[in-house]
């Protein structure tokens, strides 16, 4: 009874924390008091804009491509790609992200390091690809604790791309590649927003992809040395760095082992193109010019 | 080949429309899909709404006239409002929502002495919780269609503040809506800014009667009757509306108005 | 056009966003971060008001600026402010940094489909007592810098911090190299330097500048106590340190 009236009387404490709720459109949406963000609940909630189509009014304000006059610029990723071998897992990938034509960041982290044996990568929506690898993560720690052992390649990348599709249509956007090693040995999987999961050996994914496909098919075969292969994926990004211009700044390179991921190093696209990863001789430079000027003779006169 | 680009199935790829222009794709929307009507755009409108600082508290005028499209529909409707005895709002745009806000605040105002605690509601606070409705409603897709002013005084300190139907807010000593923010407020920043504390009641009354006409003279959805509101700590004091007695015999010199001959 | 698209009738929907001007930036240092801000607002071509900060101090080791719309940052600062006082009272202590970028990414993300219209910028200091700058984009993807300009001229701004503080297309004299970090000073003249240029050549920043320095706990505040229109605002002088520096911009 005395709910009964609380819930209907227009005075007191509960009456006007509906008020408030109603009037200044407070939701409950923070029972989380610990302050986890909206990450502990399990299920993220998101708030979705009151109109008739929601995707077609995102789109309208955040699709710089669309309209490049939209307001809200999205940072978006570039090259990435990934390849087995019998040595393992290498990613590589490149560092620069764009807001319409403005370069927005060339430091980015495109590489985003699930847990010591997982890597996914980014291109796409940034914050898609960073929030949900990340939320990725989560579960797969879950996944370990429940079953007291580390959860696959395939069963991780098959949660991701579940969880993507349930949000079709939506507006989310990304491409990556869920890359580790597990029973089965070293493992590639390409996840995108669309909802497509695929299984295979080379995957690049992004506008500079074309690029690095044409260095990464010419040089693939899967007994590559270590070192070899490590050679294949810088070269790859430096490619679609060197002709793309939405990618470039740096690469990232990463090699998955049985027991792991390990960063490789960081290298600037134009220190590739002048002077290598070594400093002995650039993968664009010599080669063009070499000869062709009195300030650099050819090396037979 | 669109990664790194939004997924959009709607895309333009052989720009086949001008650029910056979107094709609207889609279906056309039913305006009886939803039971709820929403101000998807204002009806009876109120123009400009001024505002100074001075030297006893602020001040604050508006014409009387609410608009129906260009027709002047109604000439003696009051758009300031008084909020307990610290408080004044202007309000510009829609009526119908600014009456709603009237409700709204009547209602928190009396809630407030009910509580019988002694302690009345401020300037800053009276803003600060019409920015949180009005933000409220513009993200629900629902907007109040007003752009407000809100002034008072609360211990010996002026109070002036801007809200508008998209939540956004900012304090200034002189302060205008509409059209006044851009007739008006140049003459009001000139003839206020670095005086707020010495102005004199009657130079301000002058200032923005003044300002006022100018206003009349020049905006088409204005009214030569208005009122002026000042807050001081003795309390709000809205005027009788005030009319203006203007002079329309030098347009008679001017090209291009009334009937003309070349 | 072939199919007819613009005879269609239009309906005028409500636009939710605009935009509000200014600019931000933050450049960490070794054990120092600063956080700066002009302080117009406006519409279009019109000033709303000269003085509206967007730079807020959230902890005595954490100042966070906002861009963009000033409705979505107002209340995204005051969003943020609740969890971190929140976190107080469960915890006892105020929120690491690198745990308060994470939060914001997730408040940020939490709008992705009615994204808050807001470039941010974190600025503090990390627990291990290093200067930390964390910039986000509007939907919460955020990396760790460490500089970063944002909002109106950041187009102005970045290039000129590009080659000041990574040094950027700068050759070191033979024998030496550039230096990691900046000293404190040297770090405030560029920051002042930023914004005065950028008054200069666009028109939504000017008017004021707020400058937020954040100094390690136990460190040296490096002679910010001499500089001019100077305040301190940490609750804690024992703790890490935060001063705001106020400035004049020019106002055309």
């Amino acid at each position: 009874m005395n709910t009964l009236v609380q819930r209907f009387s227009t005075t007191g404490p509960a009456a006007e924390i509906r008020k408030a709720k109603e009037v200044l459109g407070e939701e409950d949406d923070v029972v989380d008091v610990m302050g986890f963000g909206n990450l502990a609940s399990g299920v993220p909630k998101f708030s979705i804009p009151g109109v008739p189509d929601p995707s077609a009014f995102l789109k309208m304000h955040t699709d710089d491509f669309a309209d490049p006059s939209c307001r809200i610029k999205i940072k978006h990723g570039t090259t990435t790609l990934a390849f087995r071998f019998k040595g393992g897992v290498i990613v590589a990938v490149d560092s620069r992200a764009t807001a319409g034509s403005y370069i927005a960041s060339g430091t980015v982290k495109k590489v985003i390091e699930i847990n010591p044996y997982l890597l996914g990568t980014m291109a796409g929506g940034a914050a898609d690809c960073q929030y949900w690898e990340t939320y990725l993560g989560i579960q797969c720690r879950l996944h370990e604790l429940r079953n007291r052992e580390r959860i696959s390649v395939a069963a991780a990348s098959k949660y991701l791309s579940n969880l993507v599709y349930s949000y079709k249509g939506m507006g989310l956007s990304m491409g990556t590649m869920i890359c580790g090693w597990d029973k089965t040995g070293p493992a590639v999987y390409y996840v995108d927003s669309d909802g497509t999961r695929l299984k295979g050996d080379v995957f690049s994914v992004g506008s500079g992809s074309t690029f690095a496909y044409g260095v990464l098919d010419q040089g693939y075969h899967w007994d590559l040395s270590d070192e070899e292969a490590q050679e294949l994926g810088r070269r790859s990004i430096y490619a679609a760095g060197h002709r793309d211009a939405f990618s470039g700044n740096t690469i990232n390179l990463y090699h998955v082992k049985e027991d792991g991921w390990k960063f490789i190093g960081n290298y600037d696209v134009s220190k590739m193109h002048y002077d290598g990863p070594d400093g002995r001789g650039g993968y664009g430079y010599d080669l063009r010019v070499e000869g062709k000027s009195s300030a650099n003779p050819p090396s037979s006169a | 080949m669109s990664w790194g680009r939004p997924r959009n199935d709607a895309v333009d790829m052989f720009n086949t429309y001008p650029l910056n222009q979107r094709a609207q794709h889609g279906h056309a929307h039913d305006n009886f899909a939803e039971g709820v009507q929403r101000t998807q755009q204002p009806i009876v409108t109120g123009t400009s709404v001024l505002a100074i600082k001075y030297k006893d508290g602020i001040m604050m005028a508006a014409d009387t006239l609410a608009s129906y499209g260009s027709l002047a529909r109604f000439k003696n409707i009051q758009r300031l409002h008084a909020v307990g005895d610290t408080t004044v709002i202007g309000a510009s745009g829609d009526m119908s929502d600014f009456q709603y806000l009237q409700g709204l605040l009547d209602e928190l105002v009396t809630d407030e002495f009910t509580a019988g605690d002694g302690n009345a509601l401020a300037p800053h606070e009276v803003h600060e919780y019409l920015a949180r409705v009005l933000y409220a409603r513009r993200s629900k897709m629902n907007p109040l269609w007003n752009a407000l002013l809100v002034g008072g005084v609360r211990d010996g300190a002026p109070f002036l503040g801007y809200v508008d139907l998209l939540g956004t807010t900012y304090q200034a000593s002189t302060l205008a809506t509409g059209y006044g923010a851009h007739i008006a407020l140049p003459l009001l920043r000139q003839a206020v800014e670095t005086r707020e504390d010495s102005l004199p009641e009657d130079e301000a009354r002058r200032i923005l009667t003044e300002s006022m006409r100018v206003l009349f003279y020049r905006d088409a959805r204005s009214l030569n009757k208005f009122q002026i509101a000042k807050v001081t700590a003795a309390g709000v004091d809205i005027s009788e509306p005030i009319v203006l007695d203007t002079h329309w015999s030098f347009a008679e010199g001017i090209r291009g108005y009334g009937a003309q001959t070349q | 056009m072939p199919d007819g698209s613009f005879s269609h009738p239009q309906e005028r929907q409500f636009n939710p966003y605009t935009e509000n001007g200014g600019t931000i930036l933050a450049i960490a240092g070794a054990d120092f971060s600063v956080v700066a801000g002009d302080t117009r607002q406006s519409e279009g071509y019109s000033i709303q008001t000269r003085y509206a900060p967007k730079v807020f101090r959230l902890t005595d080791r954490a100042v966070l600026a906002v861009n963009g719309f000033a409705a979505d940052g107002n209340m995204f600062v005051k969003k943020v402010k609740q969890r971190l006082e929140w976190y107080r009272h469960a915890h006892a202590k105020d929120m690491p940094l690198r745990a308060i970028a994470r939060l914001i990414q997730t408040m940020l993300y939490a709008q992705r489909f009615f994204p808050y219209y807001v470039y941010n910028i974190l600025g503090g200091i990390e627990e291990d007592g290093t200067g930390a700058v964390y910039s986000f984009d509007p939907v919460g993807s955020y990396e760790r810098e460490a500089c970063r300009a944002a909002g109106a001229a950041q187009a102005l701004v970045q290039p000129f911090l590009d080659n000041q503080i990574y040094f950027k297309n700068q050759q070191a004299p033979v024998g030496s190299s550039h230096p990691v970090h900046l000293p404190l000073q040297d770090v405030l003249s560029i920051v002042i330097d930023s914004f005065t240029s950028a008054t200069e050549r666009h028109i939504e920043v000017g008017d004021g500048l707020e400058i937020y320095v954040i100094v390690a706990k136990g460190r040296s505040p490096q002679g910010l106590e001499s500089i001019r229109n100077v305040q301190e605002l940490s609750t804690n002088p024992e703790g890490d340190r935060v001063f705001v520096i106020r400035r004049e911009l020019k106002k055309d």
